[in-house]
C-alpha cells in the first residue's frame, strides 16, 4: 500500500503530512478528521464542518501544520518565514511520522513543493525533503502547488471533473481539466485575491491571526449593509484586483482620517446616510471580489459545459465566497464542492497525495534536478494519472 | 446564433421574461444559456424577420446594488458600442447618443479602413432597467463549433485544404478584430464563442452540417466591452482571446499567430503598421505578466 | 389606413395614415397646442422619416416607456415624437419631428384606439391633404435630406442609415 510524506512550505505555512493509497476502495472509513493540529487548531475558531461527500480514496495518516503569523500591519517577509520553516521542519515531521505509526521503510517517497512560492521558504522546505530522501534512502518527488490543491480538494470532496476556483494568496485562477493537463481559463492580470485582502487587512491593521482574510470575513459579518462602489475589473475570463485594491485603501484612509478629525466628521454612505465603519468596507471588499470571482467560475462553466464547481486554496475557506459559489451553482443545475480549512489552507497532506498519485505512474524527480521555482505554471504539469 | 453546447446546461425554470415579453404572443426559442445572459430567437418586425432577445436575469449571488449597476452597466456598455460601430461611415463626428457616452475617437490615420457596420448585430431596442437588448439575427453558427465541424479528411490533400482554410478564418479573425480595435473599441470578452460564421450569403438560413469554414466573422456579445484606444487595453484583449483560442482549441492552437499576422499587417484591419506592431509588442509583456508574475504573498 | 400591430405589443395596435400635401398644417399644430382631446395623434413631418422600420422603433419606444411608467411628455402620442429625437429636449424634439406649419407631408398615428373606423373618418375629415400608400418607397420621396442629417447629425441618408438611426432611438436617454 502506497505511502508518502509530505512536505509544504511555499508561503507563510509549513506542512506535513502522510498519506496512504489503499489499494482499493478502503473498507473502513478513511479518517482525515483525526489528524492532529499544531498551532492551528488550538488557536483556531474555524467551524469545522463535515464533509458530507462520499469517502474520498485516500487515508489521511496525519496532517501537521505550523504557521509563521507577523505582526498586524505588516506582510511576512521571506527571510523570517524560511527561518521560520527550518526551526519546525524537524519537530513536524517527527510528529507526523509518530502520529501515523508508521516506520522509515513502509515510506515509499518524499513529496515536496517545488513552486510556485516564495523562493527562501521553498528552498528552506526542499532542503529538508532532499535530506530525508538521502538520510531514509527513498525518491523524491516534486510537486506543483497548485495541483497539490485541486487534487486534494478532488479526493476530499469526490467531485469528479469540476472547474476549478484556485483562490489563495499568491494565486487565483479557474481552472478546468482537459487532455492531461491543468488548464488555466482565468486568472488575476496582476495581484492573486489573497494578497489583495491582506494588504487591505494591513491598511486596517487587522490581525494576521489565524489570516487577515479570515478576520476581514468576520468583521464584514457586523456590517450594516452598505455598498461602497468599487472598480469591477473582469476582463473575459480574467480579473484585476490592484484598482480596487487602491481604491479601498484610499477609503480605508479616508475613514482614519475622518475618525481622527476634530470634531469628529464621519464619512456618511450617500445612499443610506449611515456612517461607514471599517466592517462596511470589509463587506464592500468581499462583495465585490467575489462576485468577480464568481463571474469568471460560471463564464468557465458556461465555456466547458461544467456544472460542478470546486474551491481550492486559502481564500477558498471564505463561507460567503462559498455561499455565493453555491447559489450560482445551483442557477445552473449543478453544486458546489468546498474543503474546509484543514484542507484548503497549504498543507502537508495535498503534497503527499499529489506526490504519490504522481509516483505511482513512475515519475520521480532526481535530487540534481529537485531545485524550487518560484514560477511553476499549473498548466505545465503532466497530469497522467487521468484519463 | 450561439452553440449549442452552451444551451444544453438548464434554464432556471424560474425564469419570468421582463416586460412587456411576459405578456407578448410571439414566440421565444432559447437559443443559449450564457454565464450572463440568456439568448432567445424571437422576431421584431412586422415583416416577421428573425431577431435575437438577450435577457440578463438577476444574479442572485450577487449584492443586488452591485448586480443592478452592472445589468445597467453592461447593457449600456453593449448597446453603445453597437450602436456607434452600427454607425460607421454614417454618423457625422462620430456622435452617439447619451449624455454619459464617452466617446473615444481613434487618431487619424487609425481609422479602420472599411469600419465594422455590417460586421455586428444592429441594436433594435433595449431597455437597461429591466434588462434586455434586441438585436438584428445574425446568421450561421458559431467560430467554435465552425473549427469544431470541420473534418481533418484522411487523404494528405485534404489534411493541406483543411490548414489553409483553418488558416484564412484566422486571418479573417484578426482583421475583424483589428477593425473593431482600430473603431476605438475593446470587446473585452473575446473567444470563438463570441464570434459568428456568417455565411456570404446571408439571406439562406441557418445551415445545418456544412463543413466551410467561408463566411463573414460577425463579433457578438460586446457586454464586456469598453471604448479604449490604448495599446495596453488592445494588447489584453487579444491576449484573451490567444488564451480562449488555446484553451478551446487545443489542436489549432498553433494556427494561432495567423490572427496576429492579420491583424498587424493586413490591409483590412485597420491596425496594420506601426500602431499594430505597438500592440503585439505590448502583448509580449502581457502574456510575461500573466505567465510570470509575482507568486509572492 | 393601415392597422398595425408591433411584435410583442398585441394590446397596442398602431393606426397609420400617410398624407402627402398637406394644406391646413398649421391648424393641425394648432389643434394640438389647444390640447383638443379629439386629436389625440402623433402627427409626425415625412420630411425626417427614414423608414417605416424607423417609425416603429419610435413606437416601440414610446409604447414601452408608458408600460414602464417613464413618460417624459404627456402621452404616448407626444412620447412618440419624442422618442424619434436623439436628444432628450422635449420643445426641440416637436419643432424637428412634429406637425409644424410648414409640414408638407404628415404621418398621422393613433395607438390602440378602440374605433379604428372612427379614427379613420376623423383623420381624412381633419386632414386636408391625399392619402398615399405608408410604403418605404413613399416615404423616401418625402425625405428632406438636409434636415434628416442634421436631426440625427449623419452624413448618409439612406437605408444604410436605418439601423444607426434606430440604434439611437434605443439607447435615446441613457
Amino acid at each position: 500500500m502506497p505511502i508518502a510524506i509530505g512536505l509544504e512550505g511555499s508561503a507563510n505555512k509549513l506542512g506535513v503530512g502522510i498519506i496512504l493509497h489503499p489499494p482499493h476502495q478502503p473498507s473502513s472509513p478513511p479518517s482525515p478528521h483525526d489528524s492532529a493540529y499544531s498551532d492551528d487548531e488550538l488557536h483556531s475558531s474555524h467551524p469545522t464542518s463535515k464533509q458530507k461527500s462520499s469517502s474520498p480514496p485516500v487515508q489521511i495518516l496525519a496532517n501537521l501544520r505550523h504557521t509563521f503569523n507577523s505582526p498586524p500591519g505588516t506582510g511576512f517577509l521571506p527571510k523570517d518565514t524560511a527561518a521560520h520553516h527550518r526551526r519546525w521542519v524537524v519537530r513536524l515531521v517527527k510528529q507526523a511520522m509518530a502520529q501515523a505509526r508508521v516506520r522509515i521503510e513502509d515510506i515509499d517517497c518524499i513529496c515536496f513543493t517545488r513552486g510556485p512560492g516564495m523562493g527562501a521558504p521553498l528552498s528552506s522546505v526542499a532542503i529538508a525533503a532532499r535530506t530525508l530522501s538521502q538520510l531514509w534512502n527513498k525518491p523524491l518527488v516534486g510537486v506543483n502547488h497548485c495541483v497539490g490543491h485541486i487534487e486534494m480538494g478532488r479526493a476530499i470532496t469526490g467531485a469528479e471533473n469540476p472547474v476549478v476556483l484556485y483562490v489563495s494568496g499568491g494565486n487565483t485562477q479557474v481552472i478546468a481539466y482537459s487532455a492531461q493537463r491543468y488548464r488555466i481559463f482565468g486568472e488575476a492580470l496582476d495581484i492573486a485575491v489573497g494578497n489583495c485582502l491582506d494588504r487591505f487587512a494591513r491598511v486596517l491593521k487587522i490581525p494576521n491571526d489565524p489570516a487577515p482574510g479570515y478576520n476581514i470575513e468576520q468583521l464584514a459579518k457586523n456590517a450594516g449593509g452598505v455598498l461602497l462602489e468599487l472598480p469591477y475589473a473582469v476582463k473575459g475570463m480574467d480579473v484585476s484586483f490592484s484598482g480596487i485594491l487602491a481604491r479601498v485603501e484610499e477609503m480605508a484612509l479616508k475613514l482614519e482620517s475622518a475618525a481622527q478629525s476634530k470634531p469628529a466628521t464621519p464619512w456618511l454612505d450617500p445612499l443610506t446616510s449611515a456612517p461607514i465603519t471599517p466592517a462596511d468596507l470589509c463587506f464592500t471588499l468581499q462583495e465585490t471580489v467575489f462576485a468577480m470571482l464568481v463571474e469568471i467560475t460560471e463564464r468557465a462553466m458556461a465555456h466547458v459545459g461544467a456544472s460542478q464547481v470546486l474551491i481550492v486554496g486559502g481564500v477558498g475557506c471564505n463561507e460567503r465566497l462559498q455561499a455565493m459559489m453555491g447559489i450560482m451553482a445551483a442557477e445552473r443545475g449543478g453544486s458546489v464542492f468546498k474543503t474546509d480549512e484543514r484542507f484548503c489552507i497549504d498543507n502537508g497532506i495535498m503534497i503527499a497525495h499529489a506526490g504519490l498519485l504522481a509516483w505511482r505512474k513512475g515519475f520521480v524527480t532526481p535530487l540534481g534536478g529537485s531545485g524550487v521555482t518560484q514560477r511553476f505554471r499549473t498548466d505545465e504539469v503532466l497530469v497522467d494519472w487521468r484519463d | 446564433m450561439a452553440d449549442a453546447a452552451s444551451s444544453s446546461a438548464r434554464v432556471n425554470a424560474l425564469h419570468k421574461f421582463p416586460p412587456p415579453f411576459d405578456t407578448s404572443d410571439e414566440s421565444f426559442e432559447l437559443i443559449a444559456q450564457g454565464a450572463e445572459s440568456l439568448l432567445y430567437r424571437t422576431t421584431f418586425s412586422t415583416t416577421g424577420q428573425p431577431a435575437a432577445l438577450k435577457v440578463r436575469p438577476e444574479k442572485k449571488w450577487r449584492h443586488p446594488i452591485l448586480d443592478k449597476r452592472l445589468t445597467r452597466a453592461r447593457i449600456l456598455a453593449e448597446a453603445r458600442v453597437l450602436v456607434k460601430l452600427s454607425g460607421e461611415g454614417i454618423a457625422a463626428g462620430g456622435s452617439t447618443p447619451g449624455k454619459r457616452a464617452k466617446v473615444k475617437q481613434p487618431k487619424e490615420g487609425e481609422k479602420g479602413v472599411a469600419g465594422l457596420r455590417g460586421f455586428v448585430p444592429a441594436v433594435l431596442a433595449l431597455d437597461w432597467e429591466r434588462g434586455w437588448m434586441m438585436t438584428e439575427w445574425v446568421y450561421g453558427r458559431t467560430v467554435k463549433q465552425a473549427i469544431h465541424d470541420t473534418q481533418a479528411g484522411r487523404r494528405a490533400v485534404e489534411r493541406e485544404q483543411r490548414l489553409q482554410d483553418l488558416k484564412e478564418l484566422l486571418r479573417r479573425i484578426g482583421e475583424v478584430v483589428g477593425k473593431l480595435h482600430a473603431s476605438g473599441v475593446i470587446h473585452g470578452d473575446l473567444t470563438t464563442s463570441n464570434m459568428m460564421l456568417r455565411p456570404y450569403d446571408a439571406t439562406t438560413p441557418d445551415p445545418t452540417s456544412t463543413d466551410s469554414l467561408d463566411g463573414d466573422v460577425v463579433l457578438i456579445d460586446f457586454g464586456l466591452s469598453t471604448q479604449s484606444v490604448s495599446d495596453e487595453d488592445r494588447a489584453v484583449d487579444l491576449y484573451v482571446l490567444e488564451r480562449a483560442f488555446g484553451s478551446t482549441h487545443p489542436r489549432e492552437e498553433d494556427l494561432f499567430p495567423e490572427v496576429l499576422t492579420a491583424y498587424a499587417e493586413n490591409e483590412g484591419s485597420g491596425m496594420n503598421g506601426k500602431v499594430g506592431k505597438l500592440v503585439l509588442r505590448k502583448l509580449e509583456d502581457v502574456r510575461m505578466r500573466g505567465r510570470k508574475k509575482s507568486m509572492v504573498g | 389606413m393601415e392597422t398595425i400591430t408591433l411584435p410583442h405589443l398585441p394590446q397596442f395596435p398602431l393606426q397609420v395614415v400617410l398624407f402627402s400635401e398637406v394644406k391646413n398644417a398649421d391648424f393641425l399644430r394648432q389643434q394640438l397646442l389647444d390640447g383638443n382631446t379629439d386629436f389625440e395623434y402623433a402627427f409626425l413631418d415625412a420630411a425626417v422619416i427614414l423608414s417605416r422600420e424607423h417609425v416603429f422603433a419610435a413606437c416601440f419606444r414610446a409604447i414601452n416607456d408608458t408600460l414602464q411608467s417613464r413618460l417624459k411628455s404627456k402621452n404616448v402620442h407626444s412620447e412618440i415624437v419624442f422618442a424619434l429625437s436623439p436628444n432628450n429636449n422635449i420643445s426641440e424634439s416637436f419643432r424637428r419631428f412634429g406637425v409644424s406649419d410648414t409640414t408638407k407631408d404628415l404621418l398621422a398615428i393613433k395607438v390602440a384606439s378602440r374605433d379604428a373606423v372612427h379614427t379613420e373618418t376623423h383623420l381624412k375629415e381633419s386632414v386636408q391633404g391625399t392619402v398615399v400608400p405608408f410604403t418605404d418607397e413613399v416615404l423616401a420621396g418625402m425625405t428632406d435630406e438636409a434636415c434628416l442629417r442634421k436631426a440625427y447629425k449623419i452624413d448618409v441618408v439612406g437605408n444604410e442609415a436605418d439601423a444607426y438611426v434606430v440604434g439611437m432611438i434605443a439607447l435615446k436617454g441613457s
